[in-house]
């Protein structure tokens, strides 16, 4: 039978996408790594680590696997990982959550933002997000219909420009989405900062979204969740996952935090996404989140050294490096090189020098308040630090012209 | 604080996982939720097992995957698929499935669902922000009227939703049916997303026909299937999109900001998986076809009205009798209460006010032979000297001595 494509008779339909999708392509990750592999680059632009995560984590998958835990698990999560996450959040934040009915088990956090915003954003609502931003948090929002405004953070400090936020709030907005430790500057949002959020939040009554899924990558000050502060719990839905903590990205397993009428729009928008989540993994999640501190010290003491090789190798080489104090990335001011702006530097440091970074601009937007800044990685092992750092030294050549 | 967004507000748990919760209660024996008691094949876990000690668990695209599926559908049904621009891989089919959706439905987008139908298609498309337009397939035998589905056409139908083989009644779509579909769809210049994990579960000798694979149809069609029902692991989610490039790109721009990737060992051990020999999908086949049978003239004896028996998926749907007065929720209730056996009763599949849409039940038969072999037992226990079900005879409870 030959292709059943060409029927005379019927004419090809006119592409028929989504208006949401008008402004999305490929992302720039995907963009960066297929030059990157055409060039042979060494990859410090997406966030994924290039070393595995820990043996007792993969070993509880495996076991998980061979104990037959392979057929849908409950929607909103294994009762077992509900519980390690609440242990850990009481830990962490000394809030007491209902594992049962305040936490949820998503496809890694990307997919709990999904869930969040699907399920608690109406169109027309308004969401503020401060800029740079992940990615993917201006087209889920998009697809919730949400207006989204941003406020930007701004080199070298990036703090919080609270005024700005204060005067940008409205009747018609719903949330603010929090990203802390934030990437792609690495910026820690302080005490004072999330003081003068809440209490315009509670002022408002506006909702937080907080993705802090670097939160154990706190390095210059301690993380703090702004569910903790006075009157934020009720009002807040934490977002984390698995991925980033313990080096193994493609599990996704992530997790919403929420007083249960949050949670309840969370997760009916979540059960007709994916309606569960890959079931040995999370159980592999909550031995992994009830890993002893000494765990967490580790990863910290690794990081930070990983963070000394690549930041002195970047100022040794010209850039100028923006304070980082937490994530496992770094912003720097690549315009010594006298490329056009971030896409130009990018496409030129794979081609030329054989290393990665990813242009900022796609994070604001307004890409053009991007382009001076670049992000770098320091999640790999040392060696490949260090060779990426060699062939910046030897190929990157400061151009002021 | 009611913060929920509209559409959110609008929906309710999954009746299908509520069932469950007291069927667990009262320690009952599940016939209701569509995943397998027994264990998964052996050669598809140790392949996983190999691929989270191999490392595999950073963030993946396993082009293999879509390789295998695209040859798959080429044996199965002579479709030319492009395994590098036509398959996105998701977090099952639950994600391919919203990921279509939200990449072809705009507001007030009207899609045509045929009735009874699998609970989730309609808030999906709701979430969207379609229109779900219901056609009723006609019982006993669940045929298409193709001149009611026509009626069922408008300037605003976007697209048409098919489930072949059919949860929750078994039915497998006929060619003539098919045509008939694809006549109208093109007449209408209209989409068609199938769901067709049910694809290798088919009997008597009975094919899966694929929509696409029929003239003029490929070019508007989005398949969505994945490794749950045919490899036994409902819990790893693991699924895939096929649809022309430019509709295939964007649901994968949507799927990456949803969930980003499928779980990235279980990808590895897909391909495991779809490698599987001929004689796999042969005993797939045989050792449901001889489960069906079982509990299909199990249902006969004991007064169901079993006109039609299944022709595909691991359902079937029975009728109570006229002589029973419960109805469908009141019988499940009794069921398990007095058998301790839980099955699903068909109201939540109906969307209309159609008279038959009390009268059904639906059972699953993806269970491990001493399950059903339990489960039959302790039905007949409620059974009167003829066979029959007591509750069926005097139309009401039974009244115990």
């Amino acid at each position: 039978m030959a292709e059943n494509d060409s029927t005379k008779n019927s004419v090809a339909p006119t592409l028929q996408v989504a208006k949401r999708l008008e402004k999305f392509k490929t992302t720039i990750f995907t963009q960066m790594s297929s030059l990157a592999i055409k060039h042979s680059a060494i990859n410090l632009g997406q966030g994924s680590p290039n070393f595995d995560g820990p043996d007792f984590v993969k070993e509880a998958a495996i076991q998980a696997i061979r104990d037959g835990k392979n057929q849908y698990a409950p929607g909103c999560g294994v009762p077992d990982l509900n519980l390690a996450v609440a242990e850990r959040f009481k830990k962490d934040t000394g809030l007491v959550v209902d594992p049962e009915k305040e936490v949820t088990v998503t496809s890694g956090c990307t997919q709990a933002i999904a869930a969040t915003m699907l399920g608690l954003v109406n169109p027309g609502d308004e969401v503020i997000v401060f800029a740079p931003f992940y990615d993917s948090y201006e087209a889920t929002l998009s697809m919730a219909g949400a207006v989204t405004k941003s406020i930007t953070l701004r080199p070298p400090s990036f703090s919080a420009p609270i005024d700005e936020l204060r005067s940008l709030v409205s009747k018609t907005t719903r949330a603010i989405l929090l990203n802390t430790p934030h990437n792609p500057t690495g910026k820690m949002f302080t005490r004072e900062e999330l003081d003068a959020i809440a209490s315009i939040c509670i002022e408002h009554d506006v909702l937080v979204f907080s993705d802090e899924v670097y939160d154990k990558f706190a390095f210059e000050m301690d993380h703090i969740s702004i569910a903790s502060l006075p009157g934020m719990y009720e009002r807040t839905v934490t977002l984390n996952s698995l991925g980033k903590t313990f080096s193994l990205t493609g599990w996704k397993i992530g997790w919403a935090i929420a007083p249960p009428q949050l949670t309840w729009g969370v997760r009916q928008a979540h059960s007709f996404l994916t309606f569960a989540t890959a079931t040995p993994l999370q159980h592999a999640a909550a031995a992994a989140l009830l890993a002893p501190d000494s765990y967490f010290e580790e990863l910290r003491r690794d990081y930070l050294a990983k963070k000394s090789i690549l930041v002195e190798g970047l100022q040794s080489v010209g850039f100028k490096v923006f304070p980082s104090s937490g994530t496992y990335f770094v912003v720097v001011d690549h315009t010594p090189f006298g490329q056009e702006n971030d896409v130009a530097f990018c496409e030129y440091l794979i081609k030329e020098v054989g290393v990665v970074a990813i242009p900022t601009s796609v994070f604001y937007l307004n890409p053009e308040e991007g382009k001076n800044l670049v992000r770098f990685t320091f999640c790999k092992d040392e060696q490949t630090l260090r060779n990426a750092v060699e062939r910046m030294k030897e190929k990157l050549i400061v151009n002021t012209h | 604080m009611e913060k929920l967004s509209s559409v959110a507000k609008a929906l309710e748990p999954s009746p299908i996982q509520q069932l469950s919760f007291l069927a667990q209660q009262c320690n009952a024996i599940n016939l209701a939720e569509g995943f397998p008691d027994f264990v998964a094949p052996a050669h598809i876990k140790n392949a996983a097992v190999l691929a989270i000690n191999s490392d595999f668990n950073q963030y993946r695209h396993v082009q293999g995957i879509c390789d295998y599926v695209a040859q798959k559908m080429k044996e199965m049904h002579d479709m030319s698929i492009d395994p590098l621009t036509d398959i996105v891989i998701c977090c099952g089919q639950s994600e391919a499935f919203a990921a279509a959706i939200f990449a072809i439905i705009d507001h007030g987008d009207e899609v045509i669902v045929f009735d009874p139908s699998y609970e989730t298609y309609d808030t999906c498309i709701r979430l969207a922000g379609g229109v779900p337009v219901y056609v009723g397939l006609d019982p006993p035998y669940w045929t298409l009227d193709p001149y009611k589905l026509e009626k069922a056409f408008t300037d605003k139908t976007k697209a048409m939703v098919l489930n072949s083989p059919h949860n929750p009644t078994g039915k497998v779509f006929t060619k003539d049916e098919l045509e008939a579909i694809s006549v109208v769809c093109t007449r209408w210049d209209v989409l068609a997303v199938t769901d067709e994990v049910y694809e290798h579960i088919t009997y008597d000798s009975r094919s899966h026909v694929s929509l696409a694979s029929l003239p003029g149809m490929q070019s508007r069609t989005v398949i969505t299937s994945s490794l749950s029902k045919t490899y036994s692991v409902t819990g790893w989610r693991v699924g895939w999109a096929i649809a022309p490039p430019r509709i295939a790109s964007a649901i994968r721009n949507i799927h990456i900001r949803l969930t980003d990737s499928a779980p990235a060992p279980f990808q590895e051990a897909a391909l495991a998986a779809l490698r599987s020999p001929p004689s796999y999908f042969k005993t797939l086949r045989s050792d449901y076809e001889s489960k069906r049978d079982c509990i299909f003239e199990l249902l006969v004896k004991v007064g169901f009205k079993m006109v039609f028996k299944p022709q595909g998926s691991f359902f079937v749907f029975a009728e109570l009798p006229e002589t029973c007065y419960l109805s469908d929720i009141e019988f499940v209730e009794e069921l398990i209460k007095q058998a301790g056996v839980v099955a699903v009763p068909g109201a939540g599949f109906f969307h209309g006010d159609g008279c038959c849409s009390r009268r059904y039940i639906r059972f699953a038969f993806c269970k491990s032979n001493e399950t059903l072999t339990a489960a039959a037992a302790k039905i007949n226990e409620l059974a009167e000297g003829d066979g029959r079900l007591k509750i069926f005879e005097h139309g009401k409870l039974r009244v115990p001595t």
